[in-house]
């Protein structure tokens, strides 16, 4: 790059390119390699998908396209069916948990109490433990025999019988949305507990002057103030928790019969028995909700840029 | 809501008193909700800990939350036979690569996103945050044909190469937060002072963003760590498995070997819980700014 070279040979100012165009020209150098590979590993791959979803693709031979076989194929399954209903449930109420837990901890840490830190500090370690050791350690937990769930259950007499939580079709959703919201609400909890620190103090004082309660100072000051983080977070992790992969996998597999069946691991078992084409439709028919999730997504948080 | 109550003075009145015996109530009700949190959150790093430190038979036939004796076996039982070393290493490289190709390609790229005006910035930053939410569940399929296609199913390079669809996105989206807080008038003096554009970025923009690349640093280590799924469908061959991968195929076995199988849980949690305890400043800050996944 910075070869030595003598001033005589130097070329002139006016045969070098105007500053602004060099400007965009390094603007545009510095960037070219994320767009390059984002192209080729995400956006290309991103079509692929669509196109191999239409095709008979199994793995060895490139498959011929077929148009909406697959959809129809598994519109008929009712594994298909189920892995539909069960993200939808799975988002729904343990996006929802998380919701209030994340926020009825971050208001109470948020109080200017003794020992909010060390509070702090431990509420978020589940986020900091890798998700495949959270998982597997709450599937030793669910364990029969064992297990440290039904130890204390049985131990303190609560429930004094040992159910096999993962095992049977009544609890095992509500076994891997337990575990999905334990590892997943400490993101809601900090997101919310960064929103609240940003509402200036003096709307509070002055709302409390205006005569407002405890109640009406949270929906007059505290809600429109984290709104925009509620909502953002709330995208965020309903796409997260629909294409999650890991809390379902390694709890139960989608198992008992189909009972926890989300579409990640349906299309994973797909792959599993070679068949790409229905393994893709699979991810391809749940793209439309997905889309509007991340359109939505991508607008807040590029109105949050500007 | 209690800083509020805690502010007003205490008068020795009736209302006074009806005051303050409101506000330590609240304390009260605050400090056992947040107890009862926290002995939720731990039980379960509790059980992972102590059922890794346990012999079989206080696993399997007398359970009890406080073992008798405790025991290093299962661990010395998962590092025997160096497979799940040779995992931790595996991960070990793959999260490094992918960190340090992350961190520099993206940083470069947030710093052309943030200081330079042209005319597809805005198109680059959709196209960022579009592959930043884009899921996995979707791109695993693809990405799995055209490894092999490629040649590097199978092989560690090709897991780096395809960890960059979540890592690049990430990074990109969160450095652009960090270096807008950059002073253009202290690059400006930069320039004046003789600096070229890139000594710019390597001289002022990424030390005066250095927290903030260490929080990206870790936040893509996590990722590359924690990944599971990309990792299944692309690696075939025990010598090229990751971390999470050498634990899944424990579970998949007939005999479920609870205490080694926690004792590999915890050892490949203990790098990223110290790591969170030391950087949980940088993390909080970084979270707040990017939504970063957990």
């Amino acid at each position: 790059m910075s070869l030595a070279v003598d001033p005589s040979t130097r070329p002139s100012r006016r045969r070098r390119l105007p500053t602004g165009v060099r400007a965009k020209l390094f603007a545009y150098a510095l960037v070219a390699p994320v767009v390059l590979l984002i192209i080729g590993l995400v956006a290309y791959p991103f079509f692929f998908a669509i196109y191999v979803s239409f095709t008979d693709q199994v793995v060895g031979s490139v498959g011929k396209f077929i148009g909406f076989a697959n959809f129809v194929y598994l519109s008929k399954s009712a594994t298909f069916t189920a892995a539909i209903w069960n993200t939808v449930i799975i988002v729904l109420v343990s996006d929802g948990l998380k919701l209030l837990i994340g926020l009825g901890l971050a208001l109470l840490v948020h109080q200017a109490i003794p020992g909010r830190g060390i509070f702090r500090s431990f509420l978020m370690l589940p986020w900091a433990m890798p998700a495949f050791v959270a998982f597997l350690t709450w599937r030793v937990l669910y364990q029969p025999i064992g297990g440290g769930i039904n130890l204390v259950l049985t131990g303190t007499g609560i429930y004094p019988h040992v159910v096999d939580w993962l095992g049977q079709r009544q609890t095992a959703m509500g076994s891997v949305i337990a575990a999905s919201v334990w590892r997943g609400f400490p993101f809601w909890f900090i997101s919310i507990l960064a929103a609240l620190q940003s509402v200036p103090k003096d709307l509070y004082e002055a709302a409390h002057i205006d005569g407002a309660n405890a109640w009406r100072r949270f929906w007059v000051v505290t809600v429109p103030g984290i709104r925009q983080v509620v909502i953002v977070t709330t995208l965020l992790s309903s796409i997260w928790t629909a294409n999650g992969f890991e809390h379902v996998w390694l709890l139960t597999a989608g198992g008992p019969s189909d009972a926890t069946m989300v579409f990640p691991v349906l299309a994973y078992f797909g792959m599993q028995t070679q068949r790409v084409g229905e393994a893709a439709a699979v991810s391809v028919a749940m793209l439309p909700i997905l889309a509007i999730l991340v359109i939505f997504a991508t607008s807040l948080m590029m109105r949050d840029e500007d | 809501m209690t800083t509020l109550t805690a502010t007003i003075p205490l008068a020795k009145s009736k209302a006074g008193q009806r005051l303050r015996r409101r506000f330590l109530i609240g304390r009260l009700l605050s400090y056992a909700a947040l107890v009862i949190a926290v002995l939720l959150v731990l039980f379960p790093i509790y059980w992972m800990i102590i059922t890794s430190l346990k012999l079989p038979r206080e696993i399997y036939r007398v359970p009890s939350l406080w073992p008798k004796t405790f025991t290093l076996d299962n661990y010395e039982k998962i590092l025997s036979d160096g497979q799940f070393l040779i995992a931790i290493r595996n991960s070990l490289i793959v999260s490094f690569t992918v960190t340090i190709i992350s961190v520099i390609i993206s940083s470069f790229a947030a710093y052309s996103m943030v200081r330079f005006r042209y005319r597809f910035r805005g198109f680059v930053g959709r196209l960022i945050l579009f592959a930043y939410l884009t899921p996995g569940s979707l791109l695993f399929i693809p990405l799995s044909i055209i490894m092999a296609q490629l040649r590097l199913g199978n092989s560690l390079f090709g897991l780096i190469m395809v960890y960059l669809t979540f890592s690049l996105p990430l990074s990109t989206w969160l450095l652009q937060g960090y270096f807008k807080g950059v002073p253009r008038e202290v690059e400006e003096q930069g320039l004046i002072d003789g600096l070229s554009r890139i000594g710019v970025l390597f001289r002022i923009v990424l030390p005066l963003s250095a927290p903030g690349i260490a929080a990206v640093a870790i936040f893509t280590f996590t990722g590359a760590w924690n990944e599971l799924l990309l990792a299944l469908v692309l690696i075939t061959s025990e010598s090229q498995r990751t971390a999470p991968l050498a634990l899944n195929y424990l579970i998949t076995s007939d005999v479920l070997p609870w205490g080694p199988l926690m004792a590999g849980a915890v050892i490949s949690s203990l790098p990223l819980m110290i790591l969170y305890f030391v950087a949980q400043r940088f993390m909080v800050a970084g979270l707040a700014d990017g939504s970063v996944k957990g």
